[in-house]
């Protein structure tokens, strides 16, 4: 008992130690999360929804979703909802719910563009026709059924309505949505006059012109014992339940791009980038997927087993299931059912969707050397050498924030950094390359030609008012270019040619930092919900995406910049699902302790399951300084690493690999390592 | 590559010095070049014919030379200045010994001095027990009340007193991180958006929030930079005539300046001492009765003024011993570097090193200590 007192009184002795460096309740929990508070409280059976007109239109299944009895109140609030099915090859569903436009709403919800490559509309499979069947154990209802691919069928089930994909041969399920009945979709609405839309959290306030317009629904994977995916949490590689049986008290796995200063090395917490995409898998060895393009702040649940044990829905029992729940704040319901049947098919069809991998320049590959800041070109000329001296191979010198005039990307501090373009050739001399870093804030001040351009242009990010926002990045007050626009990427990627790129030559590569977006002075670090993008978009609909279309525009930059012949080479620290076709990311600022060492592993491996196949940790963490032994076994991990880097807060002693001696390095790393590598 | 032996590789580079290369830089399509030890000056380790090398080894040879001969010049002429050093050194310690001798003599006098006025007030204390207890109680009130002065008046806040400095340095030097953890607590939700990003933005860059403000207010910085400061300086001074270590920091402290502090010249001054003093006792012991309120002043003032002369001389015996006990070099060679300092600029940094002592970083306002 008594020992039961110390270790509960330690817990919390932890607990408060950690609230120095993780700012927990600078960041909303899901219980003051008014959507996700909600979601969760939601009992399974819920939803009343049933499948009305059901037919055959464009090659889709469609049909309109209804309440089952119509309401006596808000009758006029719950309009129908359209919702197709439409097949692709390869073994993919998709599903999208929205609100009718014909009905016309407040406003057209937002979908995720620029993530789906074209090339996969052209593997849509036109549907002819729709079989009805009445299922077994579905009270004698109706199911309209398709063809999905060889051997599996898509079923749309009307009363209650669900959605799933089985097996042909023996109607064994695959992955189910709406079979616990927790659908849910906010519709948008009219604000009545004694309403009060806004939300306020920690002095900032959320204006929430549209009001609440959240969706949840369930999900489950049948034949499945683990599910993966959902990057980016520092967590296990199977993802841990959430809630049920067993589970003491967990936030959901939150997706949204955040700044953490110095996250938990074991937290659902949402970090810098995400991708809502989870893989399943059973002992039996089969896979299947299941990814939800939508870019609103997303909250999941992993279920325990007999989460539902009081629900009373009964589902087949005979397989093994995860079941699991989706909370997202605004979009539409634009989901992709993968029948795998391996893991490997799972990932390839996920692909198919939204891009494979860039090929990486071969250089790229190799060991980058980094640090907040290597602060001048002597600084760079010294290390540079010392690599050579040592005999230690490396590819890859970075630049950080600290080289730009006071912050304004694309400049050189002209007293550390007075000949770029020399100190550039002589690295690629010897065959290496530069990396500097530009971030999407822009130094609010007129003498800076970048800021004078945005905003004459009216090119930046607005605010819930119309004017441009104003937010604090490094450079102090800045301003963010809205990466939706296409015809704003087009302008950014100009921006990296070399002409207007004073000091760059071919072998400069870019880091793209902060891009989820950062904003020092924003609610939880990041812009405002209710700051407004191209046509009205808010930010909530597409946060999670903001760091995509910065790096698309950057990659993009590069691309031009070398006419279409040179491999761009990008790093971002924000990503969202479809960001592998634009470069490499990184687990952001870790620590340099043993825990973030271990949790790299599984973070890593979770990108690459999720086609961000490019990825990696900082070598010897950022923050704080690594014990020598720290470092050498994180650079023996480091050299497994997709994305090999080491990098350092400028707070921390320097740790280039030669100053630890011959024989903690060479012995340990260069000479059995590095030669796997070189 | 796999021909080299132990993994090196021998360039014969005629002209130029031989030398053993990497095998990594074997055939690795990259030309040595000039003052490049990383390849080959003749070329030898690209032999694959992917790239033709031209041969450098004279012009690295000369270059080689030049600057062999630069570093030769450099170390003559180091050479010559440290033996100047070494005489300039020689005289140093000598007179540095000769005032420490002579100190102590002095001390000696002083302290027998002092011991015997010592006497003497004790003698006056006495008297004055049975005389008027009451006129020493309101001495002892009086005392008390200027005690208490200085708090009211950090009351009522009509001036900067010394015990408030004393007090705000106090809480300042017990635990910043914690007031600092404190502040952002609390007050994150009330600072105006450009506060809120600075404080957040000082996580990452290390600055203290404090600091941060300081930028956005120029008039604030003043005051709050200002105030410790001045604190820390009054309240060492007050230390400094309380306990004798607190002198001693001060003593090293000002080491610059306290050579030229005024050094006995020679007996006569202590001669003049032993026998004022004297003079001054025995003309005081001739009257064995009751002394006048006038003699008794008279003689704390003395007694005062000879105890102040013995700390002085105290912390400057106890400063010249502990300068004498550093390990100078060999020759001490680098006596004279004692108390001085040495600075350069770089950039935006001022580096400081004033050896025997410490080294400093100094960006603008902020000082870091180097190891």
């Amino acid at each position: 008992m008594k020992m039961k007192q110390v270790a509960f009184l330690f817990l919390i002795f932890l607990a408060s130690q950690t609230v120095h460096s993780w700012k927990k309740d600078e960041f909303r929990a899901c219980d003051q999360t008014p959507f996700c508070k909600r979601a969760r409280f939601r009992k399974p059976g819920a939803c009343t929804l049933i499948a009305h007109d059901v037919s055959i239109s464009d090659g889709d299944l469609t049909a309109k979703l209804i309440p089952k009895a119509p309401h006596d109140q808000d009758q006029d609030q719950i309009k129908p909802l359209t919702l197709s099915v439409s097949v692709y090859q390869d073994g993919i569903m998709r599903l999208k719910i929205d609100e009718d436009p014909s009905l016309d709403p407040p406003k057209k919800r937002f979908q995720v563009a620029d993530v789906v490559i074209s090339e996969f509309e052209t593997k849509k499979l036109w549907l002819q026709s729709a079989s009805t069947e009445k299922i077994n154990g579905d009270d004698g209802g109706l199911s309209s059924v398709v063809y999905l691919s060889d051997g599996y069928e898509a079923v749309l089930r009307h009363d209650p309505f669900e959605v799933y994909v089985r097996e042909k041969a023996d109607n064994r399920r695959v992955v189910s949505l709406n079979s616990h009945g927790l659908f849910d979709f906010e519709q948008l609405r009219v604000k009545k006059e004694d309403e009060d839309w806004e939300e306020r959290f920690r002095g900032h306030t959320d204006t929430r012109p549209y009001g609440p317009q959240s969706i949840s629904f369930d999900v489950s994977f049948y034949g499945s014992d683990f599910v993966y995916g959902i990057p980016e949490h520092a967590s296990s590689f199977a993802l841990k339940p959430t809630r049920g049986p067993g589970v003491e008290e967990s936030e959901p796995f939150r997706l949204f791009n955040l700044d953490v200063f110095e996250y938990l090395h074991e937290s659902p917490f949402g970090i810098y980038g995400s991708i809502p995409f989870m893989v399943s898998h059973g002992k039996s060895g089969q896979s299947s997927g299941f990814f939800w393009l939508n870019a609103a702040e997303m909250q999941i649940d992993v279920l325990a087993k007999g989460w539902d044990a009081e629900g009373g829905i009964l589902m087949p029992t005979e397989q093994s299931r995860i079941d699991t729940f989706w909370m997202s704040e605004a979009g539409i319901v634009d989901t992709f059912f993968f029948v795998g049947p391996g893991p490997k098919d799972v990932v390839k069809q996920y692909v198919s969707v939204t891009g494979l991998p860039a090929m990486p320049q071969l250089f790229s590959t190799g060991y980058h050397q980094c640090r907040w800041n290597y602060r001048d070109e002597e600084d760079v000329e010294n290390v540079d050498s010392k690599f050579d001296e040592h005999d230690i191979p490396y590819d890859v010198l970075w630049l950080d924030i600290e080289h730009t005039n006071g912050k304004r990307y694309f400049t050189w501090d002209k007293m550390l950094f007075p000949h770029p373009e020399e100190m550039q050739r002589k690295l690629a001399a010897k065959g290496r390359h530069m990396v500097t870093i530009v971030d999407p804030h822009i130094k609010r001040d007129e003498s800076f030609h970048l800021h004078k351009d945005a905003s004459q242009r009216g090119y930046y990010v607005k605010d819930a008012t119309g004017k441009d926002y104003d937010g604090w990045c490094w450079p102090g007050s800045s301003s963010y270019p809205d990466m939706l626009n296409p015809e704003i990427r087009s302008w950014w990627a100009e921006k990296f040619s070399y002409d207007n790129y004073v000091g760059s030559t071919p072998s400069l590569y870019i880091w793209n930092d902060m891009n989820e977006p950062s904003v020092f002075n924003g609610p939880e670090v990041t812009m405002p919900r209710d700051a407004l993008h191209l046509g009205g978009v808010e930010h909530r609909e597409l946060h999670n995406a903001y760091g995509y279309y910065f790096h698309m525009a950057t990659a993009e930059g590069l691309l031009k910049r070398g006419d279409g012949k040179d491999r761009p080479f990008v790093l971002s620290r924000a990503f969202f699902a479809g960001s592998q076709r634009y470069g490499a990311v990184w687990t952001g600022d870790n620590s340099a302790d043993w825990d973030h060492l271990r949790v790299s592993v599984p973070m890593v491996l979770t990108l690459g399951l999720t086609g961000m196949t490019f990825s990696g940790a900082d070598v010897g963490g950022f923050f704080g300084n690594p014990e020598p032994e720290l470092l050498v076994r994180w650079y023996q991990l480091g050299a497994y690493y997709p994305f090999f880097r080491g990098h350092a807060h400028h707070d921390t002693k320097r740790r280039e690999p030669w100053l630890f001696g011959y024989d903690i390095f060479n012995v340990h790393v260069n000479s059995t390592l590095f030669i796997l590598m070189y | 590559t796999s021909a080299c032996p132990l993994g090196k590789f021998y360039c014969k580079n005629i002209g130029h010095a031989p030398s053993f290369l990497y095998s990594s830089r074997v055939n690795d399509g990259i030309c040595g070049m000039i003052c490049s030890r990383a390849d080959c000056c003749d070329g030898s380790d690209e032999y694959d014919g992917k790239v033709k090398c031209p041969f450098t080894c004279h012009e690295a040879g000369k270059v080689a030379m030049e600057s062999l001969k630069r570093k030769i010049e450099v170390y003559q002429e180091g050479v010559i200045l440290r033996k100047v050093e070494i005489g300039l050194a020689k005289r140093a310690i000598a007179r540095d010994k000769a005032e420490l001798s002579g100190l102590k003599n002095e001390r000696e006098v002083v302290e027998k001095v002092v011991h015997q006025l010592e006497g003497q007030v004790r003698k006056l204390e006495q008297e004055p027990q049975e005389k008027d207890d009451k006129m020493r109680e309101a001495r002892n009130e009086k005392v008390e009340n200027e005690e208490s002065g200085p708090d009211k008046n950090v009351d009522s806040q009509t001036e900067p007193m010394k015990a408030s400095d004393v007090e705000k340095q106090g809480q300042a030097g017990e635990s910043p991180s914690d007031q600092n953890e404190k502040d952002e607590h609390e007050s994150s939700e009330g600072l105006s958006r450009e506060e809120l990003g600075r404080l957040v933005a000082s996580r990452w860059t290390g600055k203290k929030s404090g600091e941060q403000v300081e930028e956005t207010d120029p008039v604030k910085n003043d005051q709050e930079e200002g105030g410790p400061d001045a604190g820390y300086e009054e309240s060492v001074a007050d230390n400094a005539g309380r306990s004798s270590t607190a002198q001693y920091k001060i003593g090293v402290q000002d080491l610059k300046n306290s050579s030229d502090i005024a050094t006995p010249s020679g007996k006569s001054w202590l001669d003049k001492i032993q026998e004022t003093a004297q003079n001054f006792l025995q003309s005081v012991n001739l009257f064995s009765i009751p002394v006048a309120n006038l003699d008794a002043n008279k003689i704390r003032k003395e007694y005062n003024h000879y105890t102040a002369k013995l700390s002085d001389l105290e912390s400057r015996i106890s400063s010249l011993t502990e300068k004498l006990k550093f390990d100078f070099g060999k020759q001490n060679e680098f006596y004279l570097f004692y108390g001085r300092c040495f600075e350069l600029k770089q950039d935006k940094y001022v580096y400081k090193v004033c050896p025997f002592r410490n080294a400093t970083q100094e960006d603008g306002s902020s000082e870091t200590q180097l190891g």
